[in-house]
């Protein structure tokens, strides 16, 4: 991303090409520019976001989750949260939303290049790294990936279809958690943590990538500190409220960082250098 | 006047003032403190400089901060249409304008917009207004009550940032050039200038010494800042200070450096609508409240922190100097005492 570029806040026409239901809470919107010859110059980065708007209903800040191994589309995925996420969530394909971006500080997919990595996602914390995680397996040489996915109970389990490759995957092993069972499941029920301590990884040639709610985050980068994860190796990003999304409205403050631009993505030991007792 | 003798100082007889600002006023709108029948003296458009006397001698409530910055701008409009979403910009370019009589700390506040809407990602819209303004300065020979910007190193006289200063030296104005914007509006108007003589840059620094002397409050801002920096402001501060912010963000709008804002939708219609940016405020209950109620600056007392940090703290870190610039506007406007001077005089205290 240039620093030379310059912002004009007017979002681009997006046309829905197709929504996939993850779950009761969130959808995948898979979108193309309306501006065919800017839809194929679009590129972005796997933990970069878009600011998405709906007529009405302003501008909220949504991350990649598809790969730009995968060009011709991008898919955001949205959780019910309140006015313009509900209001997404109406919408059908051949609608349209307005998109400006790509914008913050990306996972650097060429450090992780050859690397083994441990995805540990809660809930909607699994959309940037399913990015990141499709990224890698669409890239020759990648290493081994440990993802761990929990959720609040079986029915509320997204991606799916990813899923489902993820656990036929030779190079992947994929475990997945419920806070609470429902009948017919026969997996682990607990928190992501508990699963930390079944996997089989080595903290030296590891990358650690963890999203989901603060707590969740929180309690993962101590589990993972004391797996023996360096700081440096422990990748996370942050959520912030946003309205900007260059640097300069202010609203993503996290002490002296603004997230949109300084992240969203930040490693451990970036974060220790702020005041956490604030997450 | 060739172009090397540019460096130097001129003079301009105050009773050439009028015609070189009629002048000016031709290819420019012109923007001047002026005082109106509440008394109330504030920086505006001058349309007939005969009609209104320009002020130089009060400090303007208002600075220029929303000239550049106002604190209510569309930035589109939007439109639902067989065509689809769209979102179009509507406003005319802004007209060029020399700002005049703008004081050192107004200038330098305008410096620290320059950087945080320009020194990254370029915002389109401050940029507009922004590249085709010309300040001219008027340095400060007696600083008004709750000035302070010699403790911030942003006044009362400065040596660079501004395109034109005017030093007022009695009977007519010393002016140094320094943009080379203020280089072309001299050139262009050579005939009111005269080139300045020795005695009046020696009366020039008479008066600097004169006003660096004429601050009436105690303000140690960087033992605050060391301070802050060092960890060593304790918690009874910021409580103390809290307990009496009444979330009025008055302080933030009257803050020439206080720059943050939020964007929402206004509907015109049931398929149209203007996209706004307004002011904002970082100590505003809700500024940084996520979806789902979750909000990580829940308390006033962090509220106030923010406000706080960012000046004394962020910026000195980001930027090597506050992004307070002492012109102690927050101190006149607080009723709850909870201005900027209070906490850098508490922040000091052992
Ligand atoms: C970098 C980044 C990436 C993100 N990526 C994703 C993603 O991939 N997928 C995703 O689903 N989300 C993502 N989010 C979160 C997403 O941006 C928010 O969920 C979204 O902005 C919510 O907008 P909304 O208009 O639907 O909700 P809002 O209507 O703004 O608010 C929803 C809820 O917030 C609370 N609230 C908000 N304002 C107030 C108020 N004034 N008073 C009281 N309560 C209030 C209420 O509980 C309300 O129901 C991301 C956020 C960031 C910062
Ligand atoms: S703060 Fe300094 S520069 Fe500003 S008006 Fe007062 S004396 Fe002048
Ligand atoms: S914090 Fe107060 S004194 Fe400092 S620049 Fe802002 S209004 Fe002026
Ligand atoms: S969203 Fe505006 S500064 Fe980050």
């Amino acid at each position: 991303m240039s620093l030379m570029r310059s912002e004009d806040y007017l979002p681009r026409p997006a046309v829905i090409q197709k929504i996939i239901a993850e779950n009761s809470q969130i959808k995948t919107f898979v979108l193309a520019l309306a501006d065919q010859q800017a839809n194929q110059a679009f590129t972005y980065r796997p933990g970069q976001f878009m600011m998405v708007s709906l007529p009405h209903r302003g501008e909220a800040p949504i991350s990649f989750s598809s790969t730009p191994t995968r060009p011709g589309t991008i898919e955001l995925s949205v959780r019910r949260a309140g006015s313009l996420t509900a209001a997404m969530h109406a919408l059908q394909a051949g609608d349209q939303v307005g998109l400006r971006g790509p914008y913050g500080r990306p996972f650097v997919m060429e450090d992780l290049q050859g690397r083994d990595l441990l995805v540990v996602a809660g809930g909607i914390g699994l959309a940037p790294l399913r990015s990141v995680i499709n990224g890698c397996l669409d890239t020759p040489g990648h290493g081994k990936l440990t993802i761990l996915y929990g959720s609040r109970v079986p029915s509320d389990i997204a991606f799916r279809g990813d899923i489902d490759i993820w656990q036929h995957h030779p190079a992947v092993t994929c475990h997945l958690t419920v806070d609470a069972p429902e009948p017919g499941w026969d997996g682990p029920v607990g928190l992501v943590t508990g699963l930390l301590g079944q996997v089989k990884v080595d903290p030296a040639s590891s990358t650690a990538l963890v999203c989901g709610p603060p707590v969740m985050i929180a309690a993962v980068l101590t589990a993972l500190g004391k797996m023996g994860f360096a700081d440096e190796e422990i990748l996370t990003t942050m959520e912030r409220h946003m309205k900007c999304g260059i640097g300069v409205c202010r609203h993503c403050h996290l002490d002296s960082k603004l997230v949109c631009v300084d992240g969203p993505v930040f490693s451990r030991a970036q974060l220790k250098k702020l005041q956490m007792d604030r997450l | 006047m060739r172009d090397d003798a540019m460096d130097q100082a001129f003079i301009l007889a105050k009773d050439h003032l009028k015609s070189f600002l009629r002048k000016v006023k031709k290819g420019h709108r012109l923007v001047a403190p002026v005082t109106n029948q509440h008394n109330d003296t504030l920086f505006c458009t001058i349309n007939h400089l005969d009609r209104v006397p320009i002020n130089l001698t009060e400090q303007a409530q208002n600075g220029i901060k929303s000239f550049l910055f106002p604190q209510q701008e569309t930035l589109a409009t939007y439109a639902v249409s067989a065509d689809g979403y769209r979102f179009n910009r509507t406003d005319v370019r802004p007209e060029p304008t020399v700002y005049f009589g703008v004081r050192p700390c107004d200038l330098m506040a305008v410096l620290y917009m320059d950087v945080v809407f320009m020194g990254g990602v370029k915002d389109q819209h401050y940029l507009e207004k922004r590249q085709d303004s010309v300040l001219i300065g008027l340095n400060c020979n007696a600083p008004f009550a709750n000035c302070f910007c010699s403790a911030t190193k942003s006044g009362p006289f400065l040596e660079t940032g501004f395109d034109l200063m005017f030093t007022d030296l009695g009977d007519r104005f010393l002016v140094e050039v320094g943009r080379p914007k203020g280089r072309e509006m001299l050139q262009a108007w050579q005939q009111f200038f005269t080139p300045a003589e020795a005695e009046d840059t020696r009366a020039q620094y008479q008066l600097s010494l004169e006003a660096m002397a004429g601050f009436r409050l105690d303000v140690y801002a960087d033992q605050a800042i060391q301070r802050l920096a060092a960890g060593l402001v304790p918690e009874s501060v910021w409580e103390q200070l809290s307990l009496r912010c009444q979330d009025c963000a008055g302080c933030a709008y009257i803050c020439p450096t206080c720059t943050c804002f939020t964007i929402v939708d206004r509907p015109a219609g049931p398929d149209c609508g203007e996209r706004l940016r307004s002011w904002d405020a970082c100590t505003f209950a809700g500024f940084t409240r996520l979806a789902g109620g979750h909000n990580p600056v829940a308390h006033k007392i962090h509220a106030i922190q923010t406000r706080f940090l960012h000046k004394l703290k962020y910026d000195v870190d980001k930027h090597g100097r506050p992004s307070c610039v002492g012109c102690g506007r927050c101190v006149g406007i607080c009723f709850g005492g909870t201005d900027i001077v209070r906490f850098i005089k508490m922040a000091g205290e052992d």
